[in-house]
């Protein structure tokens, strides 16, 4: 009896040994989230998009790359990779023109930014100053709760990051696509886990259901940049209504 | 001695004018100051005298100095001209009424009748003949004209006419004709027609030829689109003329060669009258047909080649209709979903699998939007619906589709289409190879891992012809377009199967001893596949867009291949296009043959079969043979054919291996609107007439009208002679008198 317990315990450690098979070609196929990198306090969070990206392979079908990459804003290695993640504490300094000429092709050509502000909302409208710059004539606003945004893989009722400061997100929307997202409510203090499996940050007001809602946001945020409005098609409709009721 | 018939008063002074308006100024001032010196002077006898005698002064001398003279002429008159303008077009070849001779025959005896009266006008004018019709030719003289043109443009004739000038001038035109005109003055005389008229500066007159009614129903106008789109309504919109048919009710019917797809019953009342009649059809299938509208022939028509009219109209598919299933989002799923919605001919239905059974969403399901993917309806009721599937990235077996999977083969065989693109679920990875699925794919499984070398992709031969890959005008472009794209990040390994073309393939990573296809197509049965075995096409998207460059490759690529995978027919092979889809009653049928090879290189001296098929009946009615020129272009043409729709269905052979097959339809029209038109519009050459000054009778009077001919012009001929009046003695004497009278009594009346 222990002879076979050991033998099945041998089996299925051989089989987690097994190398997987390869989830895309290259990396670059798979989900990396990119961080851009300005003059200042652009890592509030360091271990933040490690765990989004581990929570979102966990619960979702996307293969995603664990380790972020960074960027200075101005790289053309960033069109390799469409979600770009910008956060800050203080004022984001004015970008500078080949800054705002890069970004605004990154976002024309498909790229989509998601700006986190770890502070007291004064990141979130530097972001917003910002991007007036990179897409002039498109209008920061706010994104309804009724947004396919809020419904890519969980039903999300309210944002929600380690605060509470602002209840909705805001946002650009280019071509009919959601370009940029801004969140003044430091998601990345909600995602952040340091190496032994302790959250960084407490979250408040909600605690570890706002954490949990933090982390269906981002899932959401990500499913969002890959299949963008393959909510809103007609045969999702019926069965999102029900769940709404 | 020459003989004068005419003389002309002249000034002979070799001063210039100036010259002469100066003298008689000056002449002026000097009875002017004569009447002006004189003005306190009471006596009106003595003042009128003084003044009369300067005048007189003053004209002498002009008379001396301007030195008038008679110019002796030696002059002729010119005749003109007058046009008498017979209509030649097809509506005067019907007959006046039951029994009766036709409108030509009657033309011809009017002019008869009346040619002592035109002869009588020929010692000032000249007789010119033209006939009139599509366009003006000159005539013999009195002969009947052959009535045969297929269209009638008065306007344009008159327009033709030569003016003349130096005496031979236009002085008038007669127009003998039914006045049925098919051309500027079909809808009336519009103001545009009347300044056309006025332009012409002489009198137009009119005779107008069976001014009777005729009896005769006609589908005068068929309005329609070029185009129309499968499973939806389409109108068309007839116009009927009836003349002297009195009350009828009439069935108008609409027929897709030979089947009857719409009908209405038209009440007509007594009398002439035109009226518009709405028949709808809902195309249900994709192709060129010819349709016909046409209305019964009723007994004493007095033609009933008119009762009905041919048209051909293209029915299109709305728009694509394309399954996009996907095993996993991805960037590449992304990009290719973005192009697909932006695409307003797509309508796409996606299922995207966002959670297998290992993930682990931590939500109950009511706060997931997740939804179970519907296989069954999918891929048993819904599939023939869709113009394409594609395979994205997925893996079938979870979804127990193995049973399901024989009727997409099936699909693809009956001509739907099918797409399998790259990733570790796809082709062989995904077990593709051993799936029912497995040889209709392009390319097959080779057992050896994904290669994740990034690599350059290349153009093959085939490549830089077909349009899949073609993503340029001209393969220099097309090649320099290729080689600006970004390097892909890896492939499934995989060889291409028998009989499928490589259209771009791994520089490096051989398989079966060829380089590995990056994208591969073949055709099955009826339907078509296309193996992409990376799933890193959005690389030509958005990394190429990088440092100022576009992704126009990426969207130019996808768009031609979803054309060639559901057979657009401007990307066949074999192309047939008829030189014109609605031909003249009598007109040969023409069409050209384009033959392309399977990498789309122009099939060079292919031999063509092509074949004339009655499109109601389906019968052959003629065949013939040629050879494609060095562009691959064959001119096939057949002799007139009768009345009716026609299929021209041509296939291409090269070696013994047939390249494909085309076909276009033509339509020989029943009428044009020259036969269809046969009512004489007497009213019309009134107008005509009354416009230029002319004078309207009927051709039954036997008279000519009033032709307002413009007066023949004098010309001077031979020489003339000039022989002066002012150097008699006569006019130095009235100066010498006048000026002396009016210095004597001047000084007797002491005004010196």
């Amino acid at each position: 009896m222990e002879q076979r317990k050991l033998t099945v315990g041998l089996l299925a450690l051989v089989l987690f040994a097994l190398p997987q098979a390869a989830l895309a070609f290259g990396e670059t196929s798979r989900l990396v989230f990119a961080q851009g990198r300005y003059e200042g306090d652009w890592n509030p969070r360091p271990l933040a998009l490690r765990r989004l990206a581990f929570e979102v392979a966990t619960r979702t079908s996307i293969a995603t790359l664990p380790q972020e990459k960074v960027f200075p804003l101005d790289a053309e290695d960033l069109f390799y990779h469409p979600f770009l993640y910008l956060a800050g504490t203080e004022p984001l300094p004015p970008l500078s023109r080949a800054e705002v000429e890069n970004l605004r092709r990154y976002l024309t050509y498909g790229g989509f930014l998601l700006c986190d502000d770890a502070g007291d909302g004064r990141f979130a409208e530097s972001c917003e100053r910002e991007l007036q710059r990179i897409l002039p004539g498109k209008a920061v606003g706010r994104i309804p709760s009724e947004h396919v945004l809020f419904k890519t893989f969980y039903l999300v009722d309210q944002p929600a990051g380690r605060t509470l400061q602002r209840p909705y997100l805001r946002g650009v929307v280019e071509g009919g696509r959601l370009v940029a997202v801004i969140s003044a409510n430091d998601l990345g203090g909600a995602w952040a886990r340091d190496e032994l499996g302790a959250w960084s940050y407490d979250v408040v007001p909600g605690g570890e259901r706002q954490r949990e809602i933090a982390f269906r946001l981002g899932v959401n945020l990500a499913m969002y940049a890959l299949c963008t409005d393959y909510k809103d098609d007609q045969v999702h409709l019926p069965f999102i209504m029900k769940r709404r009721r | 001695m020459e003989r004068f018939n005419d003389w002309k008063l002249v000034l002979l002074t070799p001063w210039p004018a100036w010259v002469v308006a100066l003298l008689g100024a000056a002449a002026l001032a000097g009875v002017v100051l004569a009447a002006l010196g004189l003005r306190k002077e009471r006596r009106r006898g003595r003042r009128a005298l003084l003044v009369g005698l300067r005048a007189v002064g003053m004209l002498a001398l002009l008379f001396l100095l301007l030195e008038p003279g008679v110019r002796l002429l030696q002059t002729a008159t010119v005749k003109g001209r007058l046009a008498i303008l017979v209509d030649g077009s097809a509506s005067m070849g019907l007959p006046l009424g039951e029994g009766k001779g036709t409108r030509a025959a009657e033309a011809a005896a009017y002019l008869r009748a009346v040619e002592p009266a035109l002869r009588a006008l020929e010692d000032r004018y000249t007789l010119e003949f033209y006939r009139f019709g599509e366009g003006l030719e000159p005539l013999a003289g009195f002969a009947e004209v052959a009535p045969d043109d297929e269209a009638t443009d008065l306007l344009g004739a008159l327009d033709a006419l030569p003016r003349g000038s130096g005496g031979r001038r236009l002085a008038g035109v007669l127009v003998v004709g039914d006045g049925a005109d098919t051309a500027a003055l079909r809808d009336g005389l519009t103001r545009e027609a009347k300044e056309r008229l006025s332009g012409l500066g002489v009198a137009v007159s009119t005779v107008a030829v069976g001014a009777g009614v005729a009896r005769d129903l006609a589908i005068e106008d068929v309005r329609v689109e070029d185009f129309a789109f499968v499973r939806n309504t389409v109108e068309v919109e007839d116009a009927i003329a009836a003349s002297g048919m009195g009350p009828l009710e009439v069935p108008v019917v609409l027929e897709q060669e030979g089947e009857v797809v719409a009908q209405k019953t038209v009440s007509l009342g007594a009398g002439d009258q035109r009226r518009k009649v709405k028949l709808a059809f809902v195309p249900d299938r994709i192709g060129d047909f010819v349709y016909t509208v046409s209305v019964p022939v009723y007994e004493g028509e007095a033609t009933g080649d008119n009762n009905a009219e041919s048209f051909v109209l293209k029915v299109i598919r709305d728009r694509v209709r394309v399954l996009h299933v996907v095993g996993r989002p991805s960037w590449d799923q992304r990009f290719l979903r973005t192009h697909l919605t932006s695409d307003p001919n797509v309508d796409l239905v996606s299922f995207y699998i966002l959670r297998t059974h290992q993930d682990q969403p931590r939500a109950p399901e009511t706060e997931l939007s997740l939804i179970p993917f519907p296989v069954e309806e999918i891929f048993e009721k819904q599939l023939w619906s869709f113009d394409l599937v594609v395979f994205q990235n997925f893996n079938y077996r979870p979804y127990r589709m193995d049973r399901y999977l024989p009727n997409l083969r099936r699909y693809v065989e009956e001509g739907g289409a099918f797409v399998m693109i790259g990733g570790e679920q796809s082709f062989g990875e995904g077990g593709y190879d051993q799936s029912p699925i497995a040889d209709i794919l392009p390319v097959e499984a080779v057992g050896a891992a994904p290669n994740e070398a990034p690599f350059r992709p290349r153009l093959t031969e085939a490549g830089f012809r077909h349009p899949i890959t073609q993503v340029a005008p001209d393969a220099e472009s097309t090649r320099a377009q290729w080689e600006a794209l970004p390097d892909l990040p890896g492939i499934n390994v995989t060889r291409a199967r028998p009989g499928a073309q490589v259209l771009v393939d791994h520089p490096h990573a051989v398989a079966g001893g060829e380089n590995a296809p990056v994208v591969a197509v073949a055709e099955i049965g009826r339907g078509r596949t296309m193996a992409v075995t990376t799933d890193g096409t959005w690389y030509w998207a958005m990394p190429a867009a990088k440092g100022g460059e576009t992704s126009r490759t990426y969207e130019r690529f996808w768009a031609q291949a979803i054309r060639w995978l559901v057979r657009d027919p401007d990307l066949t092979q074999v192309r047939v296009q008829a030189v014109q889809r609605r031909v003249a009653p009598h007109a040969p049928l023409a069409a050209m043959v384009s033959a392309r090879r399977a990498d789309y290189a122009p099939a060079a001296g292919a031999l063509v079969h092509a074949e004339l098929f009655d499109a109601a009946t389906g019968e052959k009615i003629d065949e013939r043979r040629l050879q494609t020129d060095a562009e691959g272009v064959a001119r096939v043409e057949f002799g007139p054919a009768a009345v009716g729709a026609y299929k021209v269905v041509a296939r291409a052979e090269e070696n013994g291996a047939e390249l494909g097959r085309g076909q276009d339809v033509i339509a020989v029209r029943a009428t044009t609107p020259e036969r269809s038109e046969v009512r004489a519009r007497p009213d019309l050459l009134r107008e005509v007439a009354a416009a230029t000054g002319g004078q309207a009778v009927a051709s039954a009077d036997r008279k000519l009208p009033a032709l307002g001919l413009l007066e023949p012009e004098v010309v001077e001929v031979g020489r003339s002679e000039d022989r002066p009046i002012w150097d008699r003695f006569w006019p130095v004497l009235l100066l010498a008198l006048a000026l002396g009278g009016e210095w004597v009594l001047r000084r007797r009346w002491g005004y010196f």
